[in-house]
């Protein structure tokens, strides 16, 4: 049998999911007896002008981690689909935007002025802003665009699986390579989990649950040391867990830390944030608006808490605005104009 | 006709033994508590007054079998009218706890746990106003697990654990996401473009509406007339049962604005439920605002037990509060150049 040819790529991404790629240890030798890397910038030198030179479809599988952010990504993306059978958005970012996202509350202009102007470590005096090009005497230097809005893998083009995580853990990607490798999954329409346990991070969550704890505030994790065997919503801290996909083992609360929320929503659940927000009021004490408010008032950045991974591809982002609205044309749209 | 020979004295003396029961035969049946009761509207057998003078003459095998004595909500708008100072959903109470203790279980429906998909999170539990949720051991398909059971003695159907399960394990009949879902775009009313986008004569308003902040009999029976392509009205157990990803579903197709109707604080027929509408919308008004959406496309109103005609107005001036909004493109332009 020929081996398969496999592809991976990071767009806005911190670099984890490649780590993740990398912990598969002595899995990587099975790996390499089956698939062939033809393109992995984390790992080895490639070239863009290497994929672009290969044929539509030759690729056989593109783990692609990543948010889409910039006309780069967008570019990039949408040549690795053209080149591969099996795309899967691979982590969060490429996911569900995952921290890049959060960007998305403010928009790109006010982030580029925040970064490049406004902090008191900045020193600016001309107010510059990077640009897409830079005329030199030794010619023409271009830099990466930033779309106006970070966008999901799945928003730019069709995907055929996901798998969750940031980054995703190493067993579960071994599993979902595996997978993938023996062709067990059937593609369809619908982009499918890969490397999931079924139902929630609570289902996995050795802490104790009383049950009927309610809490009258919420505290942060730097305000507590949080008892390691009961759990954190009855100790009055925000914890993801209730709306989370299990998948992790928990990870995070072994290590005395609430859930954050990376391995996206449940089963059936689309707006990650909207589900973890009934969770959490459904845990406040309080028989008065007044004191509800005061509960509420210890949310501090709810959209940052409820949305941490998943803001790109949430309802509430949907509600927000597209790059049109905005009046930024991100490059990519033009291309695909042209194309 | 009632005969001697099913008159059992006994059965009096067992409901007076119960915690509120105590209060059984103080009853003299004026029927103020029928003429206030709210659950007539959708159950119109029922009728405490009936009750109460049927176990006062000791009519055990007739009392525990009604379906009606599982019907009371605890809603106490009849206490406070009672002459007699009769706290009538404790007799209620007492009625039931009787039934219990000989096997009697209420019609339901009941909220239901899908035991395949429940992670034991204990969400639900702590959600329920009623304590009628625990978590279980239990053995599914052959694998030991903690769940959520529904305790069917105390459970009222007021949805709060459906809206609060992050699972979708939790279901209440007539109440399901997929039943409100199938309201809310009924006639393909969440697919026709914003007025905001220049769709619609005016703002186009989702309404979900408590099934009890609506206090007279005419309202109820006016609410859909009420309704047109501006406005589209979805009736909840409780406004604890609405859950923000409709209502942020909503707000990204068809609608301009969702309003929900709640009891007035303190007059909560289900407890809690009228805060945790309350809190979920304030909470989501919070975000919109980070995200720089306007706030005020959510709006929470309460109804209080006293106020008629709270619906109509409260449309009226959301409305008017959504025609200042500037128009979404121009807001957008500035939020973002400004």
């Amino acid at each position: 049998m020929a081996k398969l040819k496999l592809a991976v790529y990071w767009a806005s991404s911190c670099g984890g999911c490649d780590i993740a790629l990398v912990e598969l240890g002595e899995h990587l030798l099975e790996l390499a007896e089956v698939a062939d890397i033809v393109f992995w910038p984390a790992a080895m030198d490639f070239r863009y002008e290497d994929v672009e030179a290969m044929e539509d479809g030759s690729i056989d599988v593109t783990l692609f981690n990543g948010a889409i952010r910039t006309d780069e990504d967008a570019h990039i993306a949408r040549l690795l689909r053209k080149k591969s059978k099996i795309m899967v958005a691979f982590g969060s970012c490429a996911m569900e935007g995952c921290i890049p996202s959060l960007a998305n509350i403010k928009g790109a202009d006010y982030g580029l002025r925040r970064a490049h102007i406004e902090t008191p470590t900045t020193e600016n005096p001309t107010g510059e802003l990077p640009r897409g090009s830079y005329a030199m005497p030794e010619g023409d230097l271009s830099l990466p665009v930033l779309c106006g809005q970070v966008r999901t893998l799945e928003q730019l083009v069709p995907v055929e699986f996901k798998v969750p995580g940031c980054p995703p853990n190493h067993d579960q990607v071994w599993k979902a390579i595996q997978t993938l490798i023996n062709g067990e999954v059937e593609t369809s329409a619908v982009a499918q989990l890969l490397g999931v346990d079924p139902r929630t991070v609570c289902d996995q969550c050795p802490r104790e649950r009383e049950g009927k704890i309610r809490v009258k505030a919420f505290l942060r994790p730097h305000q507590v040391i949080p008892d390691p065997d009961k759990c954190f919503l009855e100790q009055g801290l925000i914890c993801a867990g209730p709306a989370t996909h299990a998948g992790c083992g928990a990870l995070c609360i072994k290590a005395n830390m609430p859930c954050r929320g990376c391995y996206g929503p449940p089963d059936g659940v689309v707006d990650q944030g909207a589900a973890l927000l009934d969770a959490i009021v459904a845990s406040l004490d309080g028989q008065t608006d007044g004191e509800i408010r005061k509960v509420l008032g210890t949310i501090v950045d709810p959209v940052g808490t409820f949305y941490r991974f998943s803001l790109a591809d949430s309802y509430l982002q949907q509600m927000k605005m597209d790059d049109d609205a905005s009046g930024r044309v991100c490059a990519s749209q033009a291309e695909e104009v042209t194309e | 006709m009632i005969r001697s020979s099913q008159m059992d004295h006994s059965f009096v003396e067992q409901v007076q033994a119960q915690q509120g029961g105590e209060h059984l035969l103080t009853c003299w049946s004026c029927g103020t508590c029928a003429a206030t009761c709210i659950v007539r509207r959708y159950e119109p057998a029922f009728n405490p007054r009936v009750i109460l003078h049927k176990a006062g003459l000791g009519l055990r095998d007739e009392v525990l079998s009604s379906a009606e004595i599982w019907q009371c909500s605890a809603c106490d708008a009849c206490y406070p009218r009672c002459p007699k100072e009769i706290h009538i959903s404790d007799v209620m109470k007492a009625i039931r706890n009787v039934a219990i203790e000989e096997g009697y279980e209420g019609p339901g429906p009941f909220a239901q746990v899908d035991e395949h998909k429940c992670s034991g999170c204990a969400v639900c539990t702590r959600a329920c106003p009623y304590g009628a949720i625990d978590r279980v051991t239990v053995n599914v398909d052959g694998e030991e697990r903690t769940v959520a059971r529904v305790n069917h003695d105390l459970c009222l159907q007021c949805g709060v654990c459906v809206a609060a399960c992050p699972s979708g394990a939790m279901s209440l009949e007539a109440q399901s996401d997929t039943e409100l879902l199938t309201r809310m775009a009924q006639d393909g009313w969440l697919q026709r473009p914003r007025f905001a986008d220049g769709g619609g004569d005016a703002p186009r308003i989702l309404a979900f509406v408590c099934q009890w902040s609506i206090h007279s009999s005419h309202e109820w029976s006016e609410l859909q007339s009420l309704e047109s392509d501006s406005l589209r009205i979805v009736n909840l157990p409780c406004s604890g049962r609405v859950d923000p990803e409709m209502i942020m579903l909503a707000l990204t197709q068809g609608a301009d604005g969702v309003l929900l109707l709640g009891c007035e604080g303190g007059e909560c027929h289900y407890k809690r439920g009228t805060y945790l509408g309350r809190s979920k919308v304030a909470l989501l008004g919070t975000m919109l605002q980070q995200m720089g959406i306007e706030a005020q496309r959510v709006r929470f109103v309460e109804a209080g037990s006293l106020e008629r005609n709270v619906l109509p107005l409260a449309v009226g001036a959301f409305r008017e509060t959504l025609c200042a909004l500037a128009p979404r493109q121009q807001a957008l332009e500035e939020a973002i150049h400004g």
